[in-house]
């Protein structure tokens, strides 16, 4: 039963990640990387990473719906009304997409994995968060000021307005002037 | 048993009605919509959900390809009803909503749709829709496009396609479904360069000032440019009728008046409200609306509308919602020939509603005046009506400057709030562009 | 206490749903037809007819629309409810009692995301696009406050199990202690099915957004999944705020069944108080006011537990 599961999101995941490249439509792209996502977080429930399966399900719906927002706004030919291909040296790409899919497969089939020792824990959720609190809590740190810093940054390098925009020159104008008011009037 | 029969009798029962006013047709619209509501039956928003397509007053030249073009969109099953007059409005719903239960009725009509295949084709304003001064440019492509121009039913719809897609006789060789051209870009506010996006809206929009089309430039759902244009006007409006019965020497008491100015801004706050989207209080407005012009008794009247005037008039969160939108001082409003509450609440549109809740216990506090109607007495509800379409063409006039950056649901709060009516402008001026 | 049931009870759980729904339906069509001044023998006819109306009504078809992305996000919305409701304990039976429920219900509903913008999308026309991308923006609004808010209630259990956060509240239930975050779940219930104040995707100034181009069978589906996606919101509210099945005299599924038809009472009636609130004034409110309170909200279970 599992092994039949695990063939069905493997060969789903693998089916609309291929997809990705071959329809027109952006919209459609977006949404069959979404499935792909979301088949390889069925594979991560399977592997006993409930927790991880269903967070990366969460998390992938998210970024893909906005990721389409964006892909919908800076790609020419959004709805695929028009036949375009998504990638440049058709030959090439496709050799080296088979080479590396080859040299994985080969890796993972031929590498002796070791027996494993002791048993699963009981509750995986459990020592993930002991983990990502205790022993790497440094880098739960690091990335969580890193990404908030990346986020801010990109923000504040693509608006146009600056503060001097919206509070005057002498930063004292209240309420701001904005072209849409906020709610909250900061 | 006729499983289909059953359903489409059951569903008769209650269909949804998308009513379109031609111009000088507002006591039809207000018969309707009492009638709407006395059956229970709720008001469509676009063609695909409607049943009943009902034209309240005459339909002419452009309305009525509009009114047309809203027809071949709506899905069946569906009936189409036309009221000239506001006693003709049951009846016409009645004979409707027999049609709709009626299976061979509607198998006929569904018959005859498929039978005209390809004409019934329209071109969608969708995210593919180019300029319109464009796209007749390019000859027929074997479907009718005659509706291209533009002002086909409310803003947004799809056509009923039989088989789309396969229509690629495009222009410049490139293979477009409906022979639509790429979208143009154009420089928005925040200095990127986006598609634009030409869209008609009105005339058949819910909650919308009958025979307004305004042509859009949309980018995402900001309004780059606005363009109104007037579908015909009317001989005088409903609302002024004291008034101007008045000014021709009439009898008119101020009791009668008030109660016409309180209809008329019940009329316009349930209209506002239903756009920004507060039904439960839309719906009691129109209520009382509806009492008031069937002559209700004025002691529970004046207590039930001070009520909601003060209820819409507190609303903290109504306010937070709609501040800072459409600001339009007191001079612009004047030299634009505006009078009436657009001026006297100088402000945005939450100072606009603000002065229609005040003037309606204005209104209603003289509901039991028998004196003659006087200057001291209540006003015409939009300010005093002038010869060249005052001060609903002013109004309409000032529409492009207000709503050029304004995102649209924005734009739609401020059109509301605004209110025009289009019966005050000369009847005759089909197709005016307003600067 | 809580133990999962056979698999045949996933079949049942979108029988109960619906059931949950179609209450919530008729008490909304009650409430506008008692507004509308006209008898309320009359509010059951309004869901039927329009029942039969939908099922007979013609799909409609509109020009270069993407017909698969479009069917697929209007099936989606009651099919995200449906999946989201696998979680909610009824009594002390529940379909799934997989240790990250908390979780699971918040995966699932975030799927409407999806779902509302490809309905949007696939009509190719205008109103309706608007209609989805403003679910999009209203999404980023309350999405936030409501996982912060399903953290409280999982911190004051210790646990992502609903099971256990039903057991945790066996002296107080976290509606009591929690009220920010009950609040504002409330709210996201109302978000993830664009209903009451968040129908702003649905609104009247776009003629119905997202629901404009949909016709027939399609409209019944994506209306009759907001009503699923209520239910399940609000059969969840109970299990995580209102302490589940506990209660004197009667029987467990009897104090659920209770308490979600009273949760539903509330959001039902609430939805006529308020205009709709529009993304672009409630995006900053949720971002500055509403996060910032969910945090500290949810740093109330933790402190607790810490001097526990």
């Amino acid at each position: 039963m599992t092994t039949a599961v695990f063939w069905v999101l493997a060969l789903l995941a693998a089916a609309s990640g291929f997809m990705v490249f071959r329809f027109n439509s952006m919209a459609r792209v977006t949404i069959s990387l979404m499935v792909s996502f979301l088949a390889s977080g069925g594979l991560l429930v399977l592997l006993g990473l409930g927790y991880l399966g269903v967070v990366v399900i969460l998390m992938m719906v998210m970024e893909m719906v906005i990721m389409a927002v964006f892909m919908i706004a800076y790609m020419m030919n959004p709805a695929g009304l028009m036949p375009m291909a998504m990638f440049h040296n058709k030959r090439g790409s496709l050799a080296i997409a088979v080479v590396t899919f080859a040299l994985l497969a080969a890796g993972i089939f031929l590498t002796p994995w070791p027996h494993r020792s002791g048993a699963p824990p009981r509750d995986a959720t459990r020592q993930l968060g002991t983990a990502l609190m205790g022993s790497q809590m440094l880098t739960m740190i690091t990335l969580g000021f890193t990404l908030l810093a990346t986020m801010v940054g990109a923000v504040v390098l693509a608006t146009q307005r600056g503060r001097y925009d919206r509070f005057g020159d002498d930063l004292k104008r209240r309420p701001p002037s904005d072209p849409v008011r906020g709610g909250v009037g900061r | 048993m006729d499983l289909t029969g059953a359903l489409l009798r059951a569903g008769a029962a209650r269909p949804h009605v998308l009513t379109v006013t031609a111009p000088g047709a507002t006591v039809v619209r207000l018969a309707a919509e009492d009638q709407l509501r006395r059956r229970g039956w709720p008001a469509a928003m676009t063609p695909a959900g409607a049943d009943i397509l009902l034209v309240a007053g005459e339909a002419a030249g452009l309305l009525a390809e509009a009114v047309e073009a809203a027809w071949q969109a709506m899905p069946a099953p569906r009936a189409r009803a036309v009221a000239a007059r506001p006693d003709e409005v049951a009846a016409a719903l009645e004979a409707a909503r027999a049609r709709l239960g009626d299976r061979a009725v509607q198998q006929a009509s569904a018959a005859d749709t498929a039978s005209r295949g390809d004409q019934g084709q329209r071109a969608p304003e969708g995210h593919e829709g180019g300029d319109h001064g464009h796209e007749h440019g390019v000859g027929d492509h074997g479907h009718e496009m005659s509706d291209e121009h533009g002002h086909g039913a409310s803003g947004g719809h799809g056509g009923h396609g039989h088989g789309h897609g396969e229509h690629g006789h495009g222009m410049g060789g490139m293979d477009m479904p409906g022979g639509l051209p790429m979208a143009d870009r154009g420089d928005d506010r925040d200095g990127l360069r986006l598609d634009q996006l030409h869209l008609p809206l009105g005339p058949v929009l819910p909650d919308w000032p009958a025979g307004l089309v305004l042509r859009v430039t949309l980018q995402g759902d900001v309004i780059q440019h606005a363009e109104p244009e007037i579908l015909g006007g009317g001989s005088g409006s409903f609302w002024d009728e004291p008034w101007r019965r008045a000014a021709d020497g009439e009898r008119v008491t101020t009791a009668e008046a008030a109660r016409r100015a309180a209809a008329a801004y019940l009329d316009s706050l349930g209209r506002f409200l239903a756009v920004a989207g507060w039904d439960a209080v839309a719906a009691a407005a129109r209520r009382l609306r509806d009492e008031a012009l069937a002559g209700a008794p004025s002691g529970p009247l004046r207590r039930d509308a001070r009520r909601l005037a003060r209820r819409v008039a507190r609303s903290r969160v109504l306010a937070w919602l709609t501040g800072g939108l459409g600001v339009l001082t007191a001079a612009e409003a004047a030299t634009a020939g505006v009078a009436g509450p657009a001026v006297r609440a100088a402000g945005d549109v939450t100072a606009r509603y603000r002065r229609w809740c005040a003037d309606l216990e204005a209104a209603v506090a003289v509901l039991d005046d028998a004196s003659l109607l006087g200057p001291g007495g209540p006003g015409p509800p939009r300010g005093p009506a002038g010869d060249d379409g005052a001060p609903s063409a002013g109004l309409v006039a000032m529409l492009p400057r207000l709503l050029a950056g304004a995102e649209l649901a924005g734009a739609r709060l401020i059109i509301a709030s605004l209110d025009p009516d289009l019966d005050q402008l000369p009847a005759g001026v089909e197709a005016a562009h307003g600067h | 206490m809580v133990t999962s049931a056979p698999l045949w009870s996933v079949l049942v759980v979108p029988v109960i749903l619906a059931g949950f729904a179609a209450i919530a339906v008729l008490a909304d069509a009650l409430l506008a037809v008692r507004a509308a001044g006209r008898p309320a023998r009359l509010a059951a006819a309004g869901p039927v007819a329009e029942t039969a109306r939908l099922l007979v009504g013609q799909r409609r078809v509109t020009l270069a629309s993407d017909a698969l992305l479009w069917r697929l996000g209007v099936l989606t919305v009651p099919a995200a409810g449906m999946l989201a409701a696998l979680v909610i304990p009824f009594g002390t039976v529940t379909a799934s009692r997989m240790s990250v429920g908390v979780v699971w219900f918040n995966a699932m509903e975030v799927l409407t995301w999806a779902a509302l913008w490809m309905a949007g999308w696939g009509a190719n026309a205008a109103l309706s696009l608007v209609g989805g991308y403003r679910y999009v923006a209203q999404g980023l609004a309350y999405e936030l406050p409501l996982m912060l808010a399903l953290i409280s209630a999982a911190t004051g259990a210790q646990s992502l199990n609903v099971a256990d956060i039903v057991a945790a509240q066996s002296h107080l239930w976290f509606a009591v202690w929690m009220p920010a975050a009950f609040l504002v779940y409330l709210a996201g219930v109302y978000g993830f099915s664009f209903l009451g104040p968040f129908a702003y995707p649905a609104g009247t100034d776009l003629a119905s957004g997202v629901l404009a181009e949909v016709s027939g069978v399609d409209r019944l589906v994506i209306e009759a999944g907001r009503w699923l996606l209520l239910a399940a919101g609000a059969g969840m509210a109970v299990p995580l705020f209102l302490g589940g099945g506990t209660g004197p005299l009667l029987p467990p599924w009897a104090w659920s069944a209770i308490k979600t038809l009273a949760v539903l009472a509330v959001l039902t009636w609430a939805r006529r108080r308020l205009p709709v609130l529009r993304a672009d004034r409630y995006a900053e409110l949720a971002w500055v006011v509403l996060i910032p309170l969910s945090v500290v909200q949810a740093l109330v279970p933790a402190l607790v537990d810490l001097t526990r």
